[in-house]
């Protein structure tokens, strides 16, 4: 029986899905809507790239990954790109858990686009409250604020790109509250 | 063998970092000679560094506390007991009191006098030096002008449009195009100011302005007795910001009575100034097929490599030659340019965002191979690019038996180099390399500013390539939270410990 585990990768503003079976040494890997297909791989250049045998054609994909959080850069055929990837479930928890950082800055997580701001300059809000919502992996997610203090700063604004790091809202905390 | 007069360089001190000082030291361990470095703080583990005899720390990593203190690398040449001191290009290269101060310390500069730098050092100088020598000059003036009237005068005379450019100018700034009487006056003050307070000296003079001009040099080497012969051609043409991004040599846009011409301008110009050392020349190429002297670089280029590739020779070694009193250990009649070779500069920088500087570690390198292929470089994997100099990484120089196979193999050679970390350019060359201007030679130096577009510049992948992409990096994350039988199993017969290091150094960041 084939083990399968699934994962969520974002690339040049497109996300897609990838399906990795496995039984034994046997890999099968299934990207987007296509089809199941057998595929063979090798570590290679000292684990710095990946020779892929898949459909009959042979690809040699360097790889590096750039952080725990699950960017990768990749070259291809002359190309590098930077990718995201994480597997399903990571993909889920930070969809229903949202994002706080504990601090009185709350800072983008993931690569992914400013959907709506939901408090303004000078307002007071309380921990645990929406501020502000970032849409990546075709999934909205709402940060929160970690303390109860008063909006300093809005560093973004709606539609805006951001990467991860990026500072969003500053909150400055407000011990009276 | 050796004459009176002459020395024998046993041990030189290079003056620089990065690549060039690489290719220094690489040429003057070829030659027996022992090699000593200098550095900043930040650069003990840079790759010119890693590869001298000896080195000597300068000083803190900012350029104007290390590598531009000429007392300090004097200094560290003496404490070595080194006999030359070659600078590269850039820094201190150009710094005619840089040289005397080599010199009267008892030491060899290797590269022309503090005279010749000087008078290359000033456009209206070199202006009229090189009119009186008969070398064509941009028609213009010969003198600071301050008077909006006279320049109008002047610029009637020649034809508009013109260009106002400040004699102490260079790298693009200090220039202003005019196209009509009543854009002079505000023009010339805005000019003027700039000059004075970016070169420290307002004078500004009026040359005609060519349109659509081809950037064309031509390598030369003196004894400083007044022989000079010239290594032939290159052009530079493609030029992002005011910089050479790809050379060639040939040039596309000469023939055989042209290149004789031009060569001769260059070999002239040279004399003049009993120019000592290797020197480029370098001329605008207008439409008409007239080219005229623009300024004269009293260094080794950052391009030298395609001449070097093209005709068989060895600029660092000629350099070292002349300054030890060897003379010229070349001859013209012996040179010619064989094949085609072609020069990319890697620089950390994204073409998309308007080509701004990149820097960071190289988190992976793989660096190309084969037939026709010479990577000159200042880094390696592992390596932080420090933000302090220039965004340089490396020059991909590569040659085959003519233009059309020199362009393919470069497609298949770019393709193969891997730069993994910084952003980069290696993208753009291939770019490049597409567009119709730059396969049939016909571009100019607008070239990336009329033809790149910063939105539609990167090709798509292929379908099997992208689908590739999905499951390799999906495979990736597999095999480092080891959710499938990776490296070290049966399938793939692969140690582990290679693929799991770096799982585990890219799982830690190891910032």
């Amino acid at each position: 029986m084939f083990m399968k585990k699934r994962y969520v990768l974002s690339f040049n503003g497109s996300q897609h899905g990838a399906v990795v079976a496995t039984r034994g040494s046997e890999s099968q890997v299934r990207v987007d809507e296509g089809e199941m297909s057998p595929v063979t791989y090798r570590p290679v250049l000292g684990g710095k790239a990946l020779s892929l045998r898949l459909n009959g054609r042979l690809h040699l994909i360097h790889l590096t990954g750039l952080d725990n959080k699950g960017s990768v850069q990749a070259s291809i055929g002359g190309r590098t790109l930077d990718l995201t990837v994480m597997d399903e479930l990571r993909a889920q928890a930070l969809e229903s858990l949202g994002d706080a950082t504990g601090s009185g800055t709350i800072a983008a997580d993931i690569p992914g686009l400013v959907v709506e701001l939901k408090v303004k300059p000078g307002q007071i809000v309380h921990k645990g409250e929406p501020v502000i919502v970032v849409e990546a992996m075709k999934m909205q997610n709402e940060l929160t604020t970690a303390i109860t203090g008063t909006v300093v700063e809005i560093c973004v604004a709606a539609g805006q790109p951001v990467n991860p790091g990026d500072k969003l809202v500053v909150i400055e905390p407000e011990p009276g509250l | 063998m050796a004459k009176r007069g002459q020395r024998r360089f046993k041990k030189v001190l290079v003056a620089n970092r990065g690549e060039i000082a690489v290719r220094i030291i690489q040429g003057l361990q070829e030659m027996g000679i022992v090699t000593v470095a200098v550095y900043s703080d930040i650069d003990r583990t840079a790759l010119h560094v890693l590869m001298a005899d000896e080195a000597v720390l300068l000083g803190p990593a900012p350029a104007a506390e290390s590598y531009l203190v000429g007392d300090k690398i004097i200094a560290a040449a003496l404490a070595t007991g080194a006999d030359a001191i070659h600078p590269g290009y850039g820094f201190l290269s150009e710094n005619g009191s840089f040289s005397r101060a080599v010199e009267a310390a008892g030491l060899v500069f290797i590269g022309p006098t503090a005279a010749s730098m000087e008078v290359m050092g000033d456009k209206l100088a070199s202006r009229r030096k090189m009119r009186a020598s008969g070398v064509p000059v941009v028609p213009g003036t010969d003198e600071a002008v301050t008077d909006p009237v006279v320049a109008v005068g002047i610029a009637e005379k020649i034809g508009f449009p013109v260009l106002l450019k400040a004699s102490a100018g260079g790298g693009g700034k200090g220039m202003r195009i005019v196209r009509e009487a009543a854009a002079m006056a505000s023009a010339l003050r805005q000019t003027m100011g700039e000059a004075g307070s970016s070169f420290g000296n307002d004078a500004i003079f009026v040359e005609k302005y060519i349109e659509d001009p081809k950037h064309i040099e031509v390598q030369v080497l003196g004894d400083g007795r007044g022989n000079a012969i010239h290594v032939f051609e290159r052009e530079c043409s493609v030029q992002r910001r005011h910089q050479k991004v790809i050379e060639e040599s040939p040039s596309p846009s000469l023939d055989a009575d042209l290149r004789a011409r031009i060569c001769e301008a260059a070999v002239q110009t040279a004399r003049s100034i009993d120019y000592r050392g290797a020197g480029t020349v370098e001329f605008i190429l207008a439409p008409d097929g007239e080219f005229y002297f623009l300024e004269m670089n009293t260094r080794l280029q950052v391009e030298h490599p395609v001449t070097e590739v093209v005709t068989g020779t060895d600029l660092v070694r000629a350099m070292v030659l002349i300054a030890q009193g060897d003379g010229i250990c070349y001859r013209q009649e012996d040179l010619a340019q064989k094949g085609w070779a072609l020069e990319f500069r890697i620089y950390a920088e994204d073409p998309g965002r308007n080509f701004a500087p990149s820097i960071g570690r190289i988190e992976a390198m793989t660096a190309p191979h084969g037939p026709g292929v010479r990577l000159d470089t200042g880094i390696y994997e592992g390596f932080d690019v420090p933000i302090h100099y220039d965004p340089m990484l490396a020059k991909l120089i590569v040659w085959a038996e003519d233009r059309p196979r020199a362009i393919a193999r470069s497609v298949r050679v770019l393709k193969e180099f891997v730069l993994h970390g910084p952003g980069h350019n290696v993208g753009f060359h291939l770019w490049a390399l597409r567009q119709p201007a730059f396969l049939d030679g016909t571009y100019t130096t607008h070239f990336v500013e009329d033809e790149f577009d910063p939105e539609n510049w990167l090709p798509a992948l292929d379908a099997g390539q992208a689908e590739a992409l999905v499951a390799a990096t999906a495979l990736f994350e597999a095999l480092r939270r080891s959710d499938v039988p990776g490296a070290g199993d049966q399938a793939s017969g692969i140690p582990a410990h290679n693929w799991r290091l770096n799982a585990l150094r890219t799982m830690t960041g190891n910032k």
